[in-house]
């Protein structure tokens, strides 16, 4: 049965009651509602209140979708959000959202998808005013908009994101002379990026102050190369063990340069040099192979915190 | 030389501010988002650069290299903030 969706822009005060009431379902065992309200601070100003500005018609549709493709991904028997436009004091509920599925985790995590999602997804605009009579638009990390323009504009790398993958610990390293172990590799469809420590979820995160290889960026070509250099069409992109899958972009130009993709800055450090293990994980030959033209990818640190998420065709693997 | 072709722009948040205005239409050459995006930062002092915005035509997300019609209406959307 498809899940019950709602999504409104609401320019008048939150009806909680209505919308809780909307999801009821005797098949539902959990409902997880979320209020998210108006805070007297943002990042060390006292705030006064604040104005949303939307862009309705995009708006309406962007937030529906959200809805069907997170029910979708976490099975839940109904979604729904509603995000408020206009003035809003101190208080005030900003965005309402409620969801219903069989069991818990489902619940909980699909409401938390959908809430990061519709901070960075949905077309509306932030202004804050503050105590001292000021007032200024903020982005999604809540950082002042002109401010965090004022700083620095950095490049915008372009690329697509076909594939982002993690492993929870370290199959080669310190293993010389030993056999690798087996750690397996997940594919997601979305990750946090936390400045400074990496990719929440990866083996990487945290692993060392200033580390190098917070995340590492590979070349969709290069992948393509191997499986027809070793006639293996089906070899899955996670097994060289690099983060992100991208395409349309010479990854060699971003060594040593700061950048933005996403969103997000990340500062590109060195080539992610292929070791002799590739020999042993991928096939005969491809150490040399990955050499050619920074084929081993790209490591890269990241400067501000953000969610990646693929947007080009995934791999079947 | 191409001919100049008329839009329908929409400008949101910090970009409506800077710009002073919510909405105009425009006659440019630019035939893609990215095109017109340029000539407009030629003129108005927007502060942004393509690569920190989204842009929507006719109310859809769309690429900077979209094929526009004229009459298409073309939104400048800043990082967003919802929640």
């Amino acid at each position: 049965m498809p899940a019950k969706i709602h999504f409104a822009m609401s320019p008048a005060a939150i009806e909680v009651a209505l919308l809780a009431a909307a999801l009821e379902d005797p098949a539902a065992g959990a409902v997880v509602t979320f209020e998210g309200r108006v805070r007297n601070h943002n990042a060390g100003q006292l705030v006064t209140g604040l104005e949303y500005q939307a862009y309705p018609a995009l708006a309406n549709k962007t937030g529906r979708t959200i809805l069907e493709q997170e029910a979708r991904q976490h099975g839940l028997a109904g979604a729904c959000a509603v995000h408020r436009c206009g003035e809003l004091g101190i208080g005030d509920l900003a965005v309402w959202v409620g969801v219903a599925s069989a069991h818990r985790d489902a619940a909980f995590a699909g409401s938390r998808a959908i809430l990061d999602r519709l901070k960075h997804e949905l077309p509306i605009w932030k202004k804050e005013s503050y105590v001292d009579g000021t007032c200024a638009w903020v982005g999604p990390d809540n950082v002042q908009t002109e401010m965090a323009g004022a700083v620095e504009r950095l490049p915008e790398m372009v690329a697509a994101l076909h594939g982002i993958y993690l492993s929870d610990g370290h199959d080669f390293r310190g293993r010389h002379g030993l056999d690798r172990l087996d750690h397996g590799i997940v594919e997601v469809r979305q990750v946090e990026c936390v400045a400074g420590m990496g990719l929440r979820g990866d083996r990487y995160f945290g692993h060392q102050p200033d580390f190098k290889g917070q995340v590492t960026f590979f070349d969709k070509a290069t992948v393509d190369a191997v499986r027809k250099h070793l006639d293996v069409a089906a070899l899955p992109a996670g097994a060289f063990r690099r983060n992100l899958l991208v395409s349309g972009v010479n990854l060699g130009e971003w060594i040593g340069k700061r950048f933005r993709f996403q969103g997000i800055e990340f500062e590109g450090c060195e080539e992610c040099r292929p070791c002799y293990w590739m020999d042993t994980a991928i096939g005969a030959g491809i150490e040399s192979f990955l050499k050619i033209n920074c084929g081993g990818g790209l490591r890269a640190r990241i400067l501000t915190d953000g969610l990646l998420r693929v947007d080009a065709p995934t791999e079947e693997a | 030389m191409s001919a100049s072709q008329t839009y329908r722009i929409s400008y949101f948040g910090v970009l409506a501010e800077r710009r002073g205005l919510r909405e105009e239409w425009i006659a440019c050459t630019g035939a893609t988002p990215a095109a017109v995006y340029a000539e407009l930062t030629a003129i108005h002092d927007l502060g942004m650069s393509a690569g920190q915005l989204r842009v929507a035509v006719n109310d859809e997300f769309s690429s900077w290299q979209h094929a526009l019609q004229p009459g298409d209406t073309l939104a400048f959307l800043p990082p967003m903030s919802g929640g």
